[in-house]
């Protein structure tokens, strides 16, 4: 039987956070292997630590202690992360994330807005053109428009493509449903299928929303910062 | 289809405010002119004043004994002193070997009640048509010439002098209050110094008619090519009731008096930029807290703490580069409004252009407006490229 290979691995991950001299334990050593091309999606109540867990996954913050390896890279040992810096280079490596707020940038178009990443950093080996991704999101006719002229759907359709834009090995979706009405947010969900069964995108889904959570291969429930 | 670059996202987000973006633009701007104006009013005056000297065609000037200050002051404004010296003073100025030729004038002045509403006095100044003509040879007329009888009852009026008196080459001309009918021979064209404003007469005739005979207000000097003309001086002191007064004097003199005004002047640039700074600080930073959780975005998108960091710049350095261009255009297309201003506010100005912005006071404003720019951007810029992706999307949590 031929090895699984793991896009991420997570061991005993904590997260402690200090308000005076009360410690609040979010996340609560979970341990963790997603697989290439799995999708995953975290449920559980408010305050469970789900978008804890997910922000330490996708190095947007460093556990309090743990292990973890992304993309084959140890980012963190005995939890002794990683610069800033450093984590940035792995983040725009391995990550596309794509939030219940759109954040798109008013003066820019939409078009503007999907290949701002690559100001940035473009991925060795990627195509500068997003339009197949853009007409993937039904997005060409909107190109010149700008973000306050579009709908809740086409501006988390936008996020999508800015997301997916450098090829994102893993693509984090904390609530990216959450600001739309159930209408749009089946199509954000199908979406998000359709890129891991067709482009094979691993996808980590933080969701309320049990139908949301049903697409995916794997459900991880949390509740007071530990898998249940 | 294109890309995006930094530049171009800092360029358009100034537009997400257009308002504060115009009016911090509008702040660096007229610290600009300020500036630009203040360091063509120094270059300007300078050049003002070496050209009003040069342009009276001598290099020293005798006066009889008095106030050397009022003496120089009178002398610019196209007087030569009140007080009177002998005639034969001439010839122990022409026994200096220095020397190469003299010109004797001898000024007068007359109230005229019928000019303006309170009266005003009118300047006649008798000079040498020997002489006078050769050192001034830079004299163009707009019509007739010279006189060259000293004893005519002529004159030659200087272009604003006749456009004053409303008179031609031909038309008579009055002196108030001594019944004497002068015709007016040559009329100058505009030469940009106090010649303009003078109405100039044979000497003989002017001092047979005041029954100053003998007497003179001034000896202007022309002084030989390469002569020690200090050396000179020290000679012409040794004269008995005369003062000299050097043209390098009279310019350290009238420059020492303007540096006050220089100074109070450069003090408010100074000012004036110091709160333009404040405002391109306070317009980036708010730009920048606005925008807290779009650069976090930015962040987790790759961007690294120096991509923010120029972005954030760059914004800063196109206010002030636009504020500057701005400031320059004022400058130039308001420079004789400031010239006037001036004018009003200093006890004496040279007759050229006060104001002078060439290409190196552009480039000078330029560089220091964008100087400007580059630190006042450094600490929002640094606020910028420390925000860590997380805070921006704490909000969003569990």
């Amino acid at each position: 039987m031929a090895e699984k290979t793991f896009a991420l691995e997570a061991e005993n991950l904590r997260k402690v956070y200090r308000r005076g001299r009360e410690e609040i334990v979010a996340v609560d050593d979970i341990s963790l292997r997603v697989t290439k091309g799995e999708f995953i999606s975290f449920i559980g109540p408010s305050g469970s630590g789900k978008s804890t867990l997910i922000n330490l996954i996708g190095c947007l913050d460093n556990a309090t202690s743990g292990s973890m390896r992304v993309g084959g890279e140890e980012v963190l040992c005995g939890g002794r992360g990683l610069s800033e810096s450093a984590l940035t280079r792995i983040r725009r490596r391995v990550f596309g994330y794509i939030f219940q707020r759109f954040y798109l940038v008013p003066t820019l178009t939409l078009y503007e807005n999907i290949v701002m990443p690559f100001a940035f950093f473009q991925k060795p080996g990627v195509d500068a053109d997003p339009m197949a991704i853009i007409r993937f999101l039904d997005l060409e006719k909107r190109l010149k428009h700008r973000p306050a002229e579009l709908s809740g759907g086409e501006m988390q359709r936008v996020a999508i493509a800015r997301a997916l834009v450098n090829k994102p090995e893993i693509l984090l979706a904390d609530e990216p449903t959450g600001n739309l009405d159930s209408h749009l947010g089946q199509e954000i969900g199908g979406i998000l299928k359709t890129l891991n069964e067709k482009e094979g995108v691993t996808v980590l889904l933080v969701t309320h929303n049990p139908v949301m959570a049903a697409l995916a291969q794997r459900t991880i429930t949390l509740r007071d910062g530990r898998i249940v | 289809m294109k890309k995006i670059s930094i530049y171009q996202i800092a360029a358009k987000n100034l537009l997400r405010k257009r308002s504060r973006s115009a009016l911090t633009i509008i702040g660096i701007g007229l610290s600009a002119w300020v500036l630009a104006s203040l360091l063509g009013f120094n270059q300007g005056y300078d050049s003002a004043l070496k050209k009003d000297i040069d342009n009276m065609g001598f290099q020293v000037l005798l006066t009889a004994k008095g106030c050397p200050y009022e003496a120089a002051t009178l002398m610019l404004k196209g007087g030569t002193g009140l007080r009177y010296m002998n005639e034969s003073v001439i010839a122990d100025i022409l026994s200096q070997r220095e020397v190469e030729s003299v010109t004797p004038m001898l000024m007068q002045a007359v109230f005229d009640p019928d000019r303006g509403e309170s009266g005003a006095i009118d300047a006649y100044l008798g000079v040498d048509p020997a002489t006078f003509p050769q050192m001034k040879s830079f004299l163009k007329f707009k019509q007739g010439g010279w006189f060259k009888d000293p004893e005519a009852h002529v004159a030659v009026l200087g272009y604003e002098a006749a456009e004053l008196e409303q008179r031609e080459v031909g038309n008579k001309l009055l002196i108030p209050g001594k019944n004497i009918e002068l015709a007016v021979v040559g009329i100058l064209e505009r030469s940009g110094t106090q010649d303009d404003g003078t109405i100039f007469v044979p000497i003989r005739m002017l001092q047979k008619e005041f029954g100053q005979q003998g007497k003179l207000t001034a000896v202007g000097i022309k002084v030989n090519r390469n002569a020690n003309t200090a050396a000179l001086e020290n000679r012409l002191y040794d004269l008995p009731d005369v003062q000299v007064v050097s043209m390098a004097q009279v310019k350290n003199t009238i420059m020492s008096l303007v540096a006050t005004a220089k100074v109070m002047v450069l003090s408010i640039a100074v000012i004036a930029i110091l709160i333009s700074m404040l405002g391109v600080i306070n317009t980036i930073l708010m730009s920048v807290l606005e925008r807290y959780q779009e650069i976090g975005i930015m962040k987790s998108m790759g961007a690294m703490p120096a991509d923010v960091f120029r972005m954030i710049w760059t914004e800063t350095v196109i206010l002030c580069i636009m504020g500057g261009a701005l400031g320059l255009a004022l400058a130039f297309s308001l420079a004789k409004v400031t010239d006037l201003l001036i004018r009003r506010l200093l006890p004496y100005t040279p007759t050229g252009s006060l104001i002078l912005i060439d290409g190196g006071l552009m480039l000078t404003t330029f560089a220091v407006v964008l100087g400007i720019g580059l630190v006042s951007g450094v600490y929002p810029a640094w606020r910028a490229a420390r925000v860590r992706p997380l805070e921006s999307i704490r909000s969003e949590g569990d």
